[in-house]
């Protein structure tokens, strides 16, 4: 690459960079506040910032450009998905400040919102990187503050061992996805995506049969993305890291970390690796399989509410990657640029509909933990008499992860059916419906007892203020963004910006 | 008619009332059931207005457009021709009775109960206007929640088990019949270029040949299996008896009387239309199945304990009826079908009052536990008769004009057919009847079974053999019902509020139980009984002596239908 002295666009990372800026000051504040401001201000600054960042990401959006020498990305995809993060990020805040003030032994805040904000600094950093090295740095950055979030409970041995476990085998995922990429830049000669779409259109191009050592390297990275989005077979970590972590955590887990493995593999795998689509798209048709079916019948067995949560949003990861699979069958009908954007576009459309239902759901476990109660599906016993509108949130969140209307999981999952059908599909169309059918079963049955089952006597009073704000924020979420799914699904159409690159690459 | 959404309003005024409750009246006693008969009414009376203003010809009307989501095609279409506008008018109405009847008489959570009503409501009101397959879809699924929720917090013993089982049976139904939506959709695309769920315009492709045969064989089945469980239709049907037994006695009369027919609705609006090679492929099967429903319906009504489980059954060989008379495919077989429909919404719902009225009494539902009440509920017993009678089909009622014009309809199609499901009839009469006399008349109630009795079921039979029949001298026992809704004979205790029985060797009973029970108890139909009954009941006469009124409103539409002709949205 000719060296280039031009002056980058620092503008073009303002987001990321007020999200840096804050975890700089939370973490600062920690230090030299007494300790009892922190839990207002550092609340108070953490949501200023998430909310700041927002704003300036805003501002990006129609944007389709890049800095620091095709580092940074700043198009439609780094804006959809910066926007489900920092989304999810003001929600997570909204609801685990009061768990980790008062639960488990008060679990030092200051420390929880610095690592929190790196956490999602990595995700902004992945979905933004126009490098194979800037997105390794993103993943590793959100995944080694997230092994420290998981442990946060640390009086407990299941917090130990899930975190252990998560950081173990995130390890050991890490490395086989660096090695992946190592593969493929020796294939390629750059770590650009840009370029290694370029010379890959080339190499694939009139050729019968690809390198097998194009071929490890797609294999090494889609396992390596697999352990990260928990995706089966690669998904054994996650039922004790859920478990194992604070219940807000938990929620965000399932979110953040998740859709910085997605903006990974919109990036690297479809946007990189763009013409092996014919390879990785069956690969990810399969894995979507078998990852929706073995997470959903799990479900089926979970008796604590946290790990069914857990073990079904592993189905929902098999749902998203469904999306993907829909990528590449669709160019066979001849105008495959709008049908293609279906495909990822109602993978993002569902991130953020996941980000919601399944942070929400969380919510309240945490909600009722905060009045006494354990995660047990016997400790949501008469929720609907003795918590009429906590019963009613949940009911909400579970029939959205159902997929039922009026709710926004039933306008997601309604854009990847679209998206499968359209790209011929069917088989995995209808996998997702038996899917959503099994699924209803487990979701139905915290229904039935927090509606149909006699109530324990007592709570412990607990007033959780913000919590109760970010529970109705999400309830309001669930219902209006599934009214407007048609602007949005719009805004997340502009992924595509991230395939202009590829489509003048091509030969 | 564009400028005044009257569908809209009618469809969305008891959800208002929901938010309403919800929001204002959630503490209140009164409140919330005041509410809800004021926004029913409401849509009730409106609902009356359009149907009267109805134009007698095959068009959409009052239909109201908004484009929704651009990109897929979906826009925000709602219209009436002369099936919906009748089965919106039937919603209403019931849904005006079953909040009339629940009132005062739900002890618990008053606020959710009407809630749930009111909600379902505009669920159903929504699937009978809803042109636009996705608003469809949408107003399909919101009626399973408060349906699932009314039978399983406010109904009786085994309600858990029943509420979950009618969830997901109908949920697979209706998740197969999203891909069939989304599969349509995808091949009107493909033929035309345009991204539309308008099932007007989608029924266009039928003409411009978008749909193949296998195609339509394969999308016709997954919209056939969510109608069927809906309707149900045998073998799909094993929700209902659960369903109907465990759910309060109003959701039994909104599940009896219009959610079944929303099953019915569908596949006249959208197989018949969208799928016609589909519909001659199946229609040999679906006809097969219909018969054996209305035969299996009848022979398992007749053993049945349990009264409402009896006309659960009985529903079950009425609603065989309906689709055996839409998929002979000639106009009696579909008026026919149209006026079963409207027949059992008021007879069959009229039926389930029935039930609710003595079992607010007596807190049970077995029949055995019953006798002789003509003497003390006159009243009763006359409403019961004419619902009885309208529905076996008995001339001059609303009842047989429909299943006379599916006999008419099925002898056209095949002879052999039409004496093997009519033959069947005669049972429909044993069943009622047999209940009707066992209840109504028969012997007192509390008085023991007589051995002699030939009529007897096989459970009571039972029953006098383990009470040891008159030889064991002196026995106590009370008629209950045990967790499965059998029957059970229990020590007594004291001053029980069931019947007691007390056998002497020769033969004679006491105490009566005039003696024995509160004469109160078996008072007749109080003012807000009879509200729900007598609205029910008149048009149960008038429609069975004078139907020409319906068969004005909904001929063009059948007519239409059977000719495959696309039709145009009206005024």
């Amino acid at each position: 690459m000719p060296v280039n002295l031009e002056v980058p666009d620092w503008g073009l990372i303002l987001p990321q960079f007020i999200i840096f800026l804050t975890t700089i000051v939370v973490s600062l504040l920690d230090a030299f506040l007494p300790k009892s401001k922190q839990y207002s201000v550092l609340t108070v600054v953490s949501l200023l910032g998430y909310g700041l960042g927002l704003v300036t990401l805003l501002g990006q959006a129609g944007e389709n450009r890049s800095t620091f020498h095709g580092l940074f990305l700043a198009d439609g995809l780094t804006v959809f998905l910066s926007l489900i993060i920092l989304v999810a990020a003001i929600l997570t805040v909204l609801t685990s400040a009061s768990y980790v003030q008062h639960l488990e032994g008060r679990m030092p805040i200051g420390e929880f919102y610095t690592l929190l904000s790196f956490a999602t600094l990595g995700a902004l950093i992945t979905s933004a990187a126009g490098d194979m090295v800037i997105l390794y740095v993103g993943i590793e950055l959100s995944s080694l503050a997230t092994y420290i979030l998981t442990a946060f409970a640390k009086r407990r041995t299941t917090a130990l061992e899930g975190a252990l476990k998560y950081f173990l085998l995130g390890l050991f995922a890490s490395a086989i996805l660096l090695y992946g990429m190592a593969w493929i830049y020796g294939s390629t000669g750059s770590t650009n995506l840009e370029e290694i779409a370029t010379s890959l259109g080339g190499l694939v191009s009139g050729e019968d049969n690809l390198e097998a050592s194009l071929l490890l390297g797609l294999l090494l990275v889609i396992v390596g993305l697999g352990f990260k989005i928990a995706a089966v077979p690669f998904h054994f970590w996650t039922p004790d890291a859920y478990d194992g972590a604070p219940t807000p955590v938990t929620g965000y887990m399932s979110v953040i970390p998740k859709a910085a493995a997605f903006a990974a593999i919109i990036r690297l795998i479809i946007q990189g690796l763009e013409p092996l689509s014919d390879e990785w798209a069956t690969l990810l048709a399969v894995l979507a399989l078998i990852t929706m079916v073995f997470g959903n019948i799990v479900a089926v067995a979970q008796r604590n509410v946290k790990r069914m949560l857990a073990y079904s949003s592993i189905a929902h990861t098999g749902y998203m990657l469904a999306g993907f699979a829909a990528y590449r069958v669709a160019e066979g009908f001849g105008d495959g640029s709008e049908a293609a954007d279906l495909g990822v576009a109602s993978v993002l459309y569902y991130l953020l509909a996941y980000s919601f239902m399944n942070i929400g759901a969380f919510a309240i476990v945490s909600w009722i933990q905060h009045r006494g109660r354990g995660m047990e599906l016997e400790d949501f016993n008469g929720l609907g008499a003795s918590h009429p509108l906590p019963a009613a949130a949940m009911t909400v969140f579970l029939i959205s992860l159902m997929g039922i209307p009026p709710t926004i999981g039933f306008y997601a999952k309604y854009y990847v059916i679209v998206a499968l059908i359209d790209a011929n599909l069917l088989w995995l169309a209808l996998a997702i419906v038996v899917m959503s059918a099994v699924s209803a079963f487990f979701y139905l049955r915290v229904v039935a007892v927090m509606y149909f089952e006699e109530g324990r006597e007592t709570d412990r009073p607990f007033s959780t203020p913000l919590l109760n704000a970010g529970i109705a924020l999400m309830v309001v979420g669930v219902f209006v963004l599934g009214l407007f799914s048609g602007n949005i699904i719009d805004l997340a159409g502009d992924w595509s910006d991230a395939l202009t690159i590829v489509a003048t690459a091509r030969p | 008619m564009e400028s005044f959404p009257i569908l809209s309003i009618i469809t969305y005024m008891p959800a208002l009332g929901a938010l309403a409750i919800l929001f204002a009246a959630r503490g209140s006693n009164t409140l919330p059931r005041q509410i809800a008969l004021v926004t029913s009414l409401v849509s009730f009376v409106l609902s009356v207005i359009v149907v009267v203003a109805f134009e007698h010809n095959a068009e959409f009307q009052f239909t109201e457009h908004a484009v929704w989501l651009e990109d897929l095609g979906v826009s925000y279409l709602l219209g009436v021709d002369g099936i919906s506008v009748l089965l919106v008018a039937l919603t209403t109405l019931l849904s005006v009775i079953a909040i009339i009847w629940s009132w005062g008489t739900i002890a618990t959570r008053n606020a959710e109960y009407y809630i749930a009503l009111l909600i379902l409501e505009t669920g159903m009101l929504g699937v009978f206007m809803a042109l636009d397959l996705f608003i469809f879809y949408i107003f399909w699924e919101v009626v399973l929640i408060p349906m699932a929720l009314l039978i399983g917090i406010w109904g009786s013993s085994n309600r858990i088990y029943a509420a979950i089982k009618f969830f997901l049976y109908t949920l697979f139904g209706s998740l197969l019949m999203l891909v069939g939506i989304i599969a349509t959709y995808q091949a009107y695309y493909l033929e035309t270029g345009i991204r539309t769920l308008n099932v007007l315009e989608l029924q266009e492709g039928v003409a411009l040949g978008a749909y193949t045969s296998t195609f339509q064989f394969w999308v016709f089945a997954a919209f056939f299996i969510a109608f069927a469980v809906k309707v149900p239709m045998f073998p799909f049907h094993t929700w209902l008896p659960d369903a109907h037994v465990e759910a309060p006695t109003a959701a039994s009369v909104i599940l009896a009387s219009v959610m079944l027919k929303m099953g019915g609705y569908g596949l006249l609006r959208f197989n018949l239309p969208l799928y016609p090679d589909g519909s001659e492929d199946w229609a040999p099967i679906v006809i097969a199945l219909s018969i054996i429903g209305i035969i299996y319906g009848a022979l398992v009504a007749l053993v049945q304990p349990d009264m409402k489980k009896l006309i659960a059954y009985s529903s079950v060989s009425h609603m065989g009826f309906v689709t055996l008379g839409i998929f002979i495919m000639n106009l009696q077989g579909m008026e026919g079908a149209m006026m079963v429909m409207l027949a059992h919404g008021f007879n069959t719902g009229g039926l389930f009052l029935i039930v609710g009225v003595i079992y607010e009494r007596a807190h049970t539902r077995q029949i055995s536990a019953f006798g002789g009440l003509a003497s003390r509920m006159p009243r009763w017993a006359f409403y019961f008769t004419l619902f009885m009678f309208a529905s076996i089909g008995l001339p001059g009622l609303s009842g047989f004009v429909g299943e006379f014009l599916v006999a008419l309809g099925t002898w056209e199609y095949n002879p052999g057919a039409a004496l093997i499901t009519f033959s069947v009839v005669i049972f429909s009469a044993w069943y009622m009847m047999w209940m009707f006399q066992r209840v109504v008349f028969g012997r007192a109630s509390g008085q023991a079974p007589d051995p002699g009795d030939s009529a007897l079921t096989p459970a009571e039979q039972e029953e006098i053999r383990r009470m040891g029949g008159h030889d064991t001298g002196v026995e106590h026992g009370t008629y209950d019902t045990n967790e499965h809704g059998g029957l059970q004979t229990q020590p007594v205790s004291g001053g029980d509020h069931h019947a007691v029985v007390r056998h002497e060797p020769d033969g004679s009973s006491y105490p009566t139980h005039e003696d024995q029970m509160d004469s109160s108890r078996w008072a007749d139909l109080t003012t807000k009984e009879t509200l729900t009954l007598l609205p029910l009941a008149i048009l149960t006469v008038v429609f069975g002596v004078y139907p020409k009124p319906l068969f004005d409103i909904f001929e063009p539409s059948f007519q239409a239908i059977l000719e495959g002709a696309v039709r145009v949205i009206g005024n």
